[in-house]
């Protein structure tokens, strides 16, 4: 898919899973991750990259409705599993909204990791308080916003 | 009509939304069908000679297009004040990020392994990691021309007679590290030939000056670039300097292929730039009743292997050192050091926070010397509009640090101060107050901005500049600007940024410039526009109108005739005027002080921090509870990206302050990654309140001023301050980490204490 090559030496095997809803099929190397996958192969970009081994949380996806660093999810791991990345959220979430509004937004890098973490909380916790906010958030770096308008954008969307 | 004016509403970011969608496309989301991923290869050593590279093997191994060392580029030095950085190493590496060769490969795989395959034939030499060992003349040289890159001796006023009628000394000698930028987005970009250019699409600061320094590099008229910044996933000053631009334009330019650079987070953390570690000694005379009289303060800088923006960066060092005090007189000393460090740069308030660090927690030592209460004793020697400064200039633009001072006096904050006793014996609580300072567009050093304003055929605005929006919402500021001074609502104003081919130059979007810059450039376009209007009037009419005025879409003409924005487009077109105006501003020149660069300033920020810690006197461990960032504001363009930009900064401070530790020993950088340099997560930093006091900057864009370094600059002191009034322990270093809290406070003998009175 779009011209993206392998080593000669690589052995590809196929994968399926179920994307954003999407029945998917990809080929792709042993060791291949989710975050590979998800922006090199398939050229989907809203999940981003930002250390790759699982220290800053900007790749967080959920696969079968968990939060998972996509940097350190191997594609065997999600063979026949459900991914919801960013995409697959609704843009007219109150979420999404709320992330606007409230000015929770600056470079935008961290924003769509934290939003899915954000969106994963609020459908296990509806209505959460700011520390449960706070503590779910901790996986997700930020290093623009200090974090104010980011946590009262999920509370905003946790009230509605 | 708009009801609202645009200037002053807390508008929601017009970028906020694709970005939190995910669909927003950073430099790092680009991938081009047929492009060369390409890797660097970054040398082993903090200092060595290089005897002999070997391509070879590299170069054969399979999916391998080529591998560029030294002898393929043109030009192989670069850098923004000396031209002392080489693009791939040829004599010495200088420190452990320096690049030594590139591979292009057709797989990413591949280009990594190859990396492997180079040889270098090293001949290591001892390096030189302590600023002040590099500053003695038998210590191994980074350069040939010696360790001291620049320095800078001022006599202001008569320091000898001001310590000789002294009631008080206080001299004590402060540290600050070397703060990493941790942007989320790594350094990034992506190169293509069109149209017989090379196009460089990459994060960035200036695409001007990136296209300058890859034109030098290569060789080439700078017609033959192009460079285009898309957003930015944060810059905080790391991307000032050059980062993947020239390997990319080098990579493109000899294969004639795409190619694909982005560094790995271990790469940014070693080959992107620093802030300078600082070492800051402040001696300082005052009266019994607390008028500061001098400052004798020494400064240096550990510049890391090359000069980079180092000059200007001592340089206001040097300029805010003093504080935001009516200082009499000061003997500074100042220098600039190279080490076989990682090189440091531009870093959000470019030397600010280490010198005001300094002379914050000078300030309270001063205090507790006299028996005064600290924020008195700032308020007592604070600057006030229209007062001469330490280098003889007079402060005529806004000065608002005394309102600021009051405003934090008054603080609930401040007053509950001296509450320290917890509801557990081995916490304390502890309040710290800190002021900040630092001038803003670059100073004595030229300084102008060019913005191009289009009206669209169908009315709506079209604003053009080569400002680059790396999350502070700088294309948000300055549609809300334009929308103003148009009288159209802003969604009508497009903004396009940071593309050499399409926008002017704007200049550097650093040292708090570009809102002040670029939306005083948007007014000159309005008055272009206004001029070219009464133009396209004089020769309809044959008869100059006296006044020309935008408001609701419309523009009225003498109070007689009115056109729609969509007419008076069409009838510019039609009568060849044209439709696109250029607004061209130059901050006013100031001569340089003898032997500096850009001191002094006209324009200053002005700021003052309130922090709230919880100490632990078991661990060492503190927890800020809560800070109140009050800052001299101007004039508020958005509230919105205006609070956001504080609080991000406050943030920042609140890393610099006590958990960013870039552990170096001997050149190499131990902590490599964002899980051993810790920066703040959600649960370090407490809640922030932001207070503007809104003064007036007469030369800004509607009274506005540049906000966006301040709020970092006075984090750290307020803290340590707050961790003094908790303890009465004085740490004077950052990053105060808990073991270095814990050490300080078993030296003072608080941990014994504690054990004797719980026993």
């Amino acid at each position: 898919m779009y011209g993206l090559k392998f080593p000669h030496s690589a052995r590809t095997r196929e994968i399926r899973f179920v994307l954003n809803g999407s029945e998917t099929s990809v080929r792709v190397p042993p060791g291949y991750t989710l975050l590979e996958t998800l922006r090199y192969v398939l050229r989907m970009t809203g999940t981003k990259e930002g250390c790759a081994r699982g220290d800053c949380g900007e790749c967080t996806v959920l696969v079968d409705g968990v939060p998972v660093h996509a940097c350190l999810t191997l594609m065997s791991q999600v063979e026949g599993r459900s991914v919801l990345t960013v995409e697959g959220i609704d843009r007219q979430h109150r979420l999404i909204r709320a992330f606007v509004e409230e000015g929770a937004v600056q470079c935008g890098h961290c924003t769509p990791g934290i939003v899915v973490a954000a969106y994963h909380l609020l459908s296990q916790v509806p209505r959460p308080t700011e520390e449960q906010v706070r503590e779910a958030l901790r996986g997700n770096l930020c290093r623009c916003t200090g974090y104010v308008k980011i946590i009262r954008a999920v509370l905003k969307a946790g009230e509605a | 009509m708009t009801a609202q004016r645009a200037v002053g509403a807390p508008v929601a970011r017009r970028d906020a939304f694709e970005k939190a969608v995910g669909a927003a496309k950073y430099a790092s989301d680009l991938f081009l069908d047929d492009m060369l991923w390409v890797a660097v290869l970054r040398s082993k050593y903090p200092h060595a000679r290089i005897r002999r590279i070997d391509t070879s093997k590299a170069e054969s191994h399979p999916n391998v297009v080529a591998v560029f060392t030294h002898r393929d580029v043109p030009v192989n030095r670069y850098g923004l004040f000396k031209k002392d950085r080489p693009v791939l190493c040829d004599d010495k590496v200088r420190y452990i990020g320096d690049p030594i060769a590139l591979v292009a490969a057709e797989t990413r795989e591949d280009a990594l392994e190859a990396l492997k395959l180079i040889e270098v034939d090293y001949e290591p030499l001892p390096p030189v990691t302590d600023p002040i060992e590099a500053m003695r003349p038998d210590a191994p040289k980074v350069h040939d021309d010696g360790n001291i890159c620049r320095e800078v001796h001022l006599r202001l006023g008569d320091v000898d007679g001001a310590f000789a009628r002294a009631d008080v000394i206080v001299e004590n000698t402060y540290r600050t590290g070397a703060q990493i930028h941790a942007y989320l987005e790594t350094e990034a970009g992506i190169s293509y030939m069109e149209d017989g250019k090379i196009v460089v699409v990459a994060g960035g600061q200036s695409p001007y000056r990136d296209r300058a320094e890859i034109a030098h590099a290569l060789n080439l008229p700078e017609e033959m670039i192009r460079v285009v910044t898309p957003y930015v996933g944060g810059a905080f000053g790391g991307k000032d300097d050059i980062t993947v631009q020239i390997h990319l334009a080098l990579v493109t330019w000899k294969t004639g292929r795409p190619a694909r650079l982005v560094w790995s987070r271990e790469e940014s953390m070693m080959a992107g730039t620093k802030r300078h570690p600082a070492i800051i000694k402040i001696r300082t005379a005052a009266t019994r009743d607390g008028t500061i009289l001098a400052n004798k303060i020494e400064i240096v800088l550990d510049k890391g292997a090359y000069t980079a923006l180092g000059p200007a960066v001592l340089d206001v060092a040097v300029e805010n050192c003093n504080g935001p005090y009516r200082v009499q007189a000061s003997q500074i000393d100042a220098y600039l050091v190279y080490t076989n460090n990682m090189v440091a740069s531009a870093f959000r308030g470019f030397g600010a926070p280490q010198v005001i660090f300094a002379i914050e927690r000078q300030m309270d030592l001063l205090a507790k010397k006299l028996g005064m209460d600290p924020l008195e004793l700032r308020l007592k020697n604070a600057l006030r509009k229209g007062d001469r400064y330490v280098f003889g200039n007079v402060l005529e633009g806004s000065v608002g640090i005394a309102q600021c001072l009051e405003v934090a006096r008054s603080h609930p904050l401040w007053r509950s101060r001296g509450r320290n006793s917890c509801e557990w014996p081995w916490l304390r609580r502890g309040v710290g107050v800190a002021a900040a300072m630092k001038g803003y567009t670059i100073g004595a050093l030229p300084d102008k901005g060019v913005v191009a304003l289009e009206l669209l055929r169908d009315g709506r605005v079209l604003v053009k500049g080569s400002f680059t929006e790396i999350g502070q919402g700088v294309i948000q500021a300055v549609a809300q600007i334009a929308a103003d001074l148009l009288g159209v609502s802003v969604d009508d104003v497009e903004v396009v940024f940071a593309d050499t081919e399409v926008t002017p130059d704007t200049s550097v979007t650093s040292a708090s410039r570009q809102l002040f810059l670029a939306g005083n450039a948007v007014r000159e376009a309005v008055e272009a526009l206004r001029e070219r209007v009464a133009e396209l009037e004089g020769r309809l009419s044959g008869r100059r109108p006296a006044r020309v005025e935008f408001s609701g879409g419309w523009v009225f003409i003498d109070s007689e005739r009115r056109y729609s924005l969509q007419e008076l487009a069409r009838l510019l077109e039609s009568t060849g005027l044209g439709r696109q105006v250029l607004g061209v501003y130059e901050v006013p020149r100031v001569e340089p002080l003898p032997g500096t660069l850009e001191i002094p300033h006209l324009f200053y920020m002005f700021g003052v921090t309130l922090a709230e810690v919880l100490v632990n006197l078991l661990t060492g461990e503190v927890t800020v509870s809560k800070v109140v960032s009050i800052v001299d504001a101007g004039r508020v363009i958005n509230p919105i990206t205006f609070t956001g930009q504080v609080e991000g900064a406050v943030a920042q401070g609140i890393g610099f302050a006590l958990m960013e530790d870039a552990k170096i020993r001997d050149g190499y950088l131990l902590t490599r990654d964002l899980s051993t340099y810790l920066i703040p997560s959600s649960k370090d930093v407490p809640e922030i309140e932001v207070i503007p006091v809104e003064t007036e900057e007469a030369e800004g864009p509607f009274g506005a001023k540049g906000i966006g370094e301040i709020g970092i600059i006075s984090v750290a002191p307020a803290i340590l301050n707050a961790v003094a009034d908790a303890t009465g322990v004085e740490p004077n270093a950052i990053p105060l980490t808990h073991e270095r809290l814990y050490w300080l406070l078993k030296e003072h003998g608080l941990v014994e204490q504690l054990r004797r009175a719980s026993t």
